[in-house]
């Protein structure tokens, strides 16, 4: 089917948002792709995904956000849509202890379902409520130094950071598209331009160890 | 309504005046629910409650029929019965299975809880002695709750002694970790439940500040903010009765979604004890929905995917190209039954209607036929997969047409809510029902 003219896009890149249940993601998604917040937003259950496009490093990126849902119990499910997403957004809440405590448990979940070469942002949510704060910022930013991840925080509620959260994440997967694209010396822009989902790890199922560089 | 009446309306059910009704009822809007007056007259001569599942396995009464036939009113039925109704209409007729205001009477007969009077005594005396996780407990830990609550289906159950050990066996296994965690998510869930039940319980949307406050205590709520007294209120009672849920049923405890359920039952249901059997005797059916392992939920989505194929194999054959064969993109359609596509009112139509079939099943009742009418829709314990598979067939043009991949699918089921027309879903339902239900 042909795509409209304001459908047109360089790339189309496929992100993921995990993380506890109630750190906020399904509202990540609707400030982000529709600027807007509920404070009654309900359990996502199984799966949704929304789209946006925007410019990213002077290309026109269609962002296809998949939300999903964050009890346990669903992981199952959940985990099968990893599968093709060049980038995850990791949340908790900061006033959460156990959310951000879970944040590892959320990255053996990538590296097991997930392509190995995923871009993960770990994001600190609801920094809104600032009395509220039971995770420190320096205990995420080492904690996301450690383990090779970009961090940021952001208040999907007051719209702080989100855009920046979104814009990094979709930057540096770009940054990688481009460079293995250059290093692979294909005439690569032909087939972007296709507007099909890039995987990362390209042709070859190899498992390599995740992330570090 | 006696036997003489029902073979009347029988009769009135193949006169020319019907098969000119039927031509034009499916384009209405207004149906008949099952009436406060016609819910009076299944009382005895004495003034008791009948025992309805019970009355049903005796005998297909006509009175016993004729309550299934009212609530199953989505269905061809109520069209029997439309004629006896109509003089009762007047003004704005809600769309409905069952009257508003008989809901909370009704809907334990339909969720068949047996010996409902005995139980709602007893189980009054024991929610008294206690508050909050005490109330939890003492719903779990009393000894006769197992035999007092609907069983009868279970019990014709091969699986249920089976269901009934894993049960006994994996609470013991249930660990403290697995009830805080539950805790957690029944909180997070409580709180941020909508508004729109306000409008269908006006009373408990208006309950003094300090009685909610009060309740949000006993049961341990609290980061409810600024919420108003009767959302405190409705957030507690979801995790008063989900807590006791989940250590009645360990297998499943809590899982996100079971609070979508359990919602419109405790606006109908005022008494928290009431509500929680009929989440109890809701669950029965929806409990494999929630199960860890999801096997249930791919065995019903198999089953919509075989119905859809059925019916339609262009569409299938379309779905299949996409590697959307498997159905995923109804999931959630499935988990919650339409809770998060229709609105408040129409999702309880349409669960009073799939609790109807469920208790005549239970009940031994194959089919609810009229004399020798070739619109028989048989009855099924699968009619929400039936609405479902409705639901995508209804959209076929669309997929086909427009869709190039299950995504695309997903994100247009999910959003799907505002289009659909409960009577129209259950219509097409019924008509799938009755041409397919052998061959599934």
């Amino acid at each position: 089917m042909a795509r409209r003219l304001d459908e047109e896009y360089d790339y189309l890149f496929k992100v993921v948002l995990i993380g506890d249940s109630g750190v906020g993601k399904s509202n990540l998604l609707s400030r982000f792709t529709r600027n807007e917040f509920c404070l009654e937003s309900k359990s996502t259950i199984g799966v949704e995904f929304a789209t946006r496009t925007l410019q990213v490093e002077g290309k026109t990126i269609k962002a296809q956000i998949w939300d999903t849902a964050g009890q346990e119990r669903y992981r199952a499910i959940t985990s099968a849509y990893y599968r093709g997403a060049l980038g995850a957004l990791l949340v908790y809440d900061v006033t959460k202890p156990t959310t951000f405590e879970n944040v590892s448990r959320w990255l053996k979940e990538l590296r097991d379902h997930a392509d190995s070469n995923i871009v993960i942002m770990l994001i600190g949510n609801k920094t809104d409520l600032k009395h509220l704060r039971a995770v420190a910022t320096e205990d995420a930013q080492s904690y996301a130094e450690k383990e090779g991840l970009s961090f940021i925080e952001t208040s999907a509620l007051e719209a702080i950071n989100v855009e920046k959260a979104f814009q990094m994440i979709l930057a540096e997967i770009y940054r990688i598209i481009s460079k293995k694209t250059l290093s692979s010396e294909e005439p690569a822009a032909t087939s972007i331009k296709e507007g099909k989902t890039i995987l990362v790890s390209g042709e070859a199922n190899t498992k390599k160890t995740c992330c570090s560089t | 309504m006696n036997l003489k009446q029902v073979s009347a309306l029988t009769k009135n059910f193949e006169t020319p005046w019907f098969k000119s009704f039927k031509a034009t009822w499916f384009h209405q809007r207004r149906r008949f629910a099952l009436s406060p007056q016609q819910w009076r007259k299944l009382f005895t001569p004495e003034g008791k409650l009948q025992d309805i599942v019970e009355f049903l396995k005796i005998i297909r009464t006509d009175v016993s029929i004729m309550f299934l036939r009212f609530v199953y009113s989505g269905f061809i039925y109520w069209n029997t019965w439309s004629y006896d109704l109509i003089p009762l209409i007047s003004g704005e007729f809600l769309v409905q299975g069952v009257d508003p205001s008989i809901r909370a009477e009704v809907w334990p007969f339909l969720l068949g809880i047996k010996e409902y009077e005995n139980l709602r005594s007893r189980v009054r005396q024991l929610s008294k002695q206690g508050n909050g996780e005490g109330y939890s407990v003492h719903l779990h830990s009393d000894s006769t709750t197992d035999e007092a609550i609907p069983n009868h289906g279970e019990k014709n159950d091969p699986n249920y002694t089976k269901n009934k050990s894993v049960k006994e066996s994996n609470y013991k296994a249930q660990t403290a970790e697995d009830f805080t965690t539950s805790k957690t998510s029944i909180r997070l869930d409580a709180l941020r439940a909508n508004a729109e039940w306000i409008a269908y319980s006006p009373s408990l949307a208006t309950v003094p500040e300090g009685q909610a406050r009060g309740f949000a205590d006993d049961v341990g709520l609290q980061d409810y903010g600024n919420l108003e007294p009767g959302r405190i209120f409705h957030a507690a009672r979801l995790v008063a009765i989900l807590e006791a849920y989940a250590l009645y049923d360990p297998e499943i405890g809590y899982a996100q979604g079971m609070c979508d359920l359990l919602a419109p039952i405790i606006t109908v249901m005022q008494e928290d004890y009431e509500a929680f059997w009929c989440l109890v005797g809701f669950m029965r059916k929806a409990h494999h929905n929630f199960r860890i392992d999801q096997a249930g939920i791919w065995r019903q989505l198999d089953i919509v995917s075989k119905i859809i194929r059925l019916k339609d194999l262009d569409l299938y054959r379309h779905l299949k190209m996409l590697g959307a064969e498997d159905c995923f993109f109804v999931y959630r359609m499935l988990v919650v039954l339409f809770r998060r596509e229709l609105s408040f009112e129409q999702t309880l139509c349409l669960w009073e209607v799939m609790w109807s079939n469920q208790a005549a099943l239970r009940a031994g009742i194959r089919e609810l036929a009229l004399g020798q009418t070739t619109l028989q829709a048989p009855l099924t314990d699968d009619l929400l997969l039936y609405a479902i598979a409705a639901c995508v067939l209804q959209k076929r043009k669309v997929i086909i047409e427009e869709y190039s991949s299950m995504d695309e699918i997903l994100r247009f089921c999910n959003h799907m809510g505002e289009q659909l027309n409960i009577w129209k879903l259950l219509d097409q339902a019924r008509d799938l029902v009755v041409t397919l239900q052998d061959k599934i």
